[in-house]
């Protein structure tokens, strides 16, 4: 167990001042989810182009640092990615949180692995691992345009 | 009042917890067990266990036995005037459960109204909001003051013709408000209102007289009391136990079963259907003996010196925001730090060895209405120390040093 591997400045600064925490203008996909046995909740924004590529994407809610910092890289680095990319994003971190050692998909530049992997530290600490993929799963949720709100898995 | 001594009675403080010592202050959640209780489980278990209330051998009897004397101890500890007032449950919620599902059968009709408060422990809310659904009737809720507390003034505000009971907390798992239900109930009682009590705070930081209290129903859980997890002890008054219907059929709580007819057996047996936590009943009796043994007002003493220390404390550290500041306050210290979200809190402390709980601590109304999705609570019992305060304090400040505060 290493705190300091958990909350690395990294964390520490988007959690503080997470990006992309408001409401995409013009969002034609979005999602809810939360987690029931703490009350975090997150609302994921979509906007997609006429390619389907991710023009925009935003979040609202509340949570740990954790899960702030989770929403906040990853609403960075999905603009730009079309549907197809974007989920295989989600599996390689969804992956790389609960056991592989590092990221490998082709859709993600060395500077984005090397920022979500800051987050690997939660791989020790398995009540917090929902912390980190809630966000996650709403997006996917949101391409999916599940009306359903995302539940974080126990 | 030996701390040392105390805290010796109880195994797990001899464990390290990756590599520290525990400095358990998660007993609002569940206290830790001493080992009389630990080893009665086992000793029955391996040298007198049989099922109870059925057979006539030799086992049977013995272990039935065992049984209703943990029920005369409860009715003791709790001075409630009848040994058939005491019914186990499987918990406190379970006991709640069962008090709104029989009145909802029974008593209460549409548009009747409960009057609960935003105090309240999701058990003693969803289970009236099942009756609101089945039944229609209203749940009304008495605000809390500015401390965190609920006065019988609130009450009384609150009380209209159609309230036909009142279902209150005796003592707050997150602000530590302990409430007047004694008050309460001399109020709700001068106007035929119903009063019921979630217990499981109070009973096992508070000196517990139900002929004193004189409430309806009275929630226990036996976790909580320093006893084994899947038991409650649901209080209630001779006449509606009586009056009340039975809340789950099965074995041992019929009288006579015939194909088109069925009686039901006299109390305590018409509410406990199946095979009951028998082992952890028996066991129970030594958590009993245990409180007994220290006394409930050494015990009250040593926990409101714990949480007056804690709460100076806690008040002294910068950036540490204590939840509710009520006049009478059990072992409960509740707090946020603005700028870390109480779930990282409570991964930092850990990392020392203190044990606390981070969440809503299912009262999302209470958090709601403090504009707070979470907060950290640290909880004392029995076995924490000044010591255990002062750590936490220390953890505090190393997660503050961490988040740049």
């Amino acid at each position: 167990m290493n705190l300091k591997e958990l909350y690395q400045e990294i964390i520490l600064e988007h959690g503080k001042n997470p990006r992309n925490l408001r409401k995409t203008e013009g969002f034609n996909k979005d999602a809810k989810g939360n987690n029931p046995l703490c009350g975090d909740n997150v609302h994921v924004y979509l906007k997609l182009n006429g390619q389907k590529i991710v023009e925009d994407a935003s979040f609202e809610g509340s949570g740990c640092a954790i899960s702030m910092a989770s929403a906040s890289i990853m609403t960075d680095l999905i603009k730009g990615k079309n549907e197809h990319e974007a989920k295989e994003i989600v599996e390689d971190f969804l992956g790389m949180i609960k056991e592989n050692p590092e990221l490998k998909s082709k859709y993600l530049s060395e500077d984005e692995k090397t920022k979500l992997m800051c987050l690997s530290g939660v791989k020790q600490y398995p009540m917090r691992v929902k912390c980190a993929t809630l966000s996650w799963h709403t997006m996917v949720s949101a391409f999916d345009e599940k009306t359903e709100e995302v539940k974080t898995e126990n | 009042m030996n701390i040392d001594q105390i805290k010796k009675e109880f195994p797990i403080f001899d464990e390290k917890i990756q590599n520290n010592d525990l400095v358990y202050l998660d007993s609002a959640n569940s206290s830790q067990k001493p080992k009389i209780v630990v080893d009665r489980i086992n000793e029955f278990y391996t040298k007198q266990f049989s099922n109870v209330g059925r057979s006539v051998h030799y086992l049977a009897v013995a272990a039935t036995n065992l049984y209703e004397n943990t029920r005369s101890s409860v009715q003791k500890y709790i001075n409630a005037k009848d040994k058939n007032e005491i019914v186990f449950t499987k918990g406190a919620t379970e006991a709640l459960n069962l008090v709104a599902n029989t009145l909802g059968q029974s008593y209460l009709q549409e548009g009747d109204e409960v009057l609960i408060t935003e105090l309240e422990h999701h058990s003693n809310y969803v289970p009236w909001h099942f009756l609101r659904k089945s039944k229609n009737i209203k749940i009304n809720f008495a605000e809390i003051n500015e401390e965190g507390e609920i006065t019988l003034e609130e009450i009384e505000k609150k009380i209209t013709p159609k309230t036909k009971l009142i279902s209150i907390t005796h003592l707050s798992n997150v602000t530590g408000a302990i409430l007047p239900v004694k008050e309460i109930t001399q109020l709700a009682h001068s106007k035929g209102i119903i009063v019921v009590v979630d217990g499981c705070q109070g009973a096992p930081h508070l000196k517990l007289d139900m002929q004193d209290l004189e409430c309806d129903f009275y929630a226990i859980s036996c976790h909580k009391m320093y006893g084994p997890t899947g038991l409650g002890v649901l209080y209630g008054k001779k006449k509606w136990l009586e009056e009340l219907p039975p809340y789950q059929g099965g074995g041992g709580m019929i009288n006579e079963v015939k194909k088109d007819r069925i009686s039901y057996g006299e109390l305590p047996n018409k509410y406990e259907a199946g095979t009951m936590a028998t082992a952890q009943v028996i066991a129970f009796d030594q958590s009993i003996k245990f409180l007994e043994s220290i006394g409930i007002e050494n015990v009250m003493k040593h926990e409101a010196d714990l949480v007056e220390y804690g709460q100076e404390l806690l008040q002294k550290n910068n950036s540490v925001k204590l939840i509710g500041n009520p006049k009478n306050k059990g072992g409960v210290l509740s707090f946020t730090i603005e700028g870390v979200h109480p779930h990282d809190i409570a991964t930092i402390l850990d990392e020392d060895g203190v044990a606390i709980r981070a969440g809503h601590h299912c009262c999302q109304i209470l958090h709601d209405k403090l504009n707070i999705p979470a907060s950290a609570r640290a909880s004392v019992g029995v076995y924490n120390t000044k010591e255990d305060l002062d750590q936490l304090n220390d953890s505090i400040n190393n997660c503050k040093k961490i988040f740049n505060l």
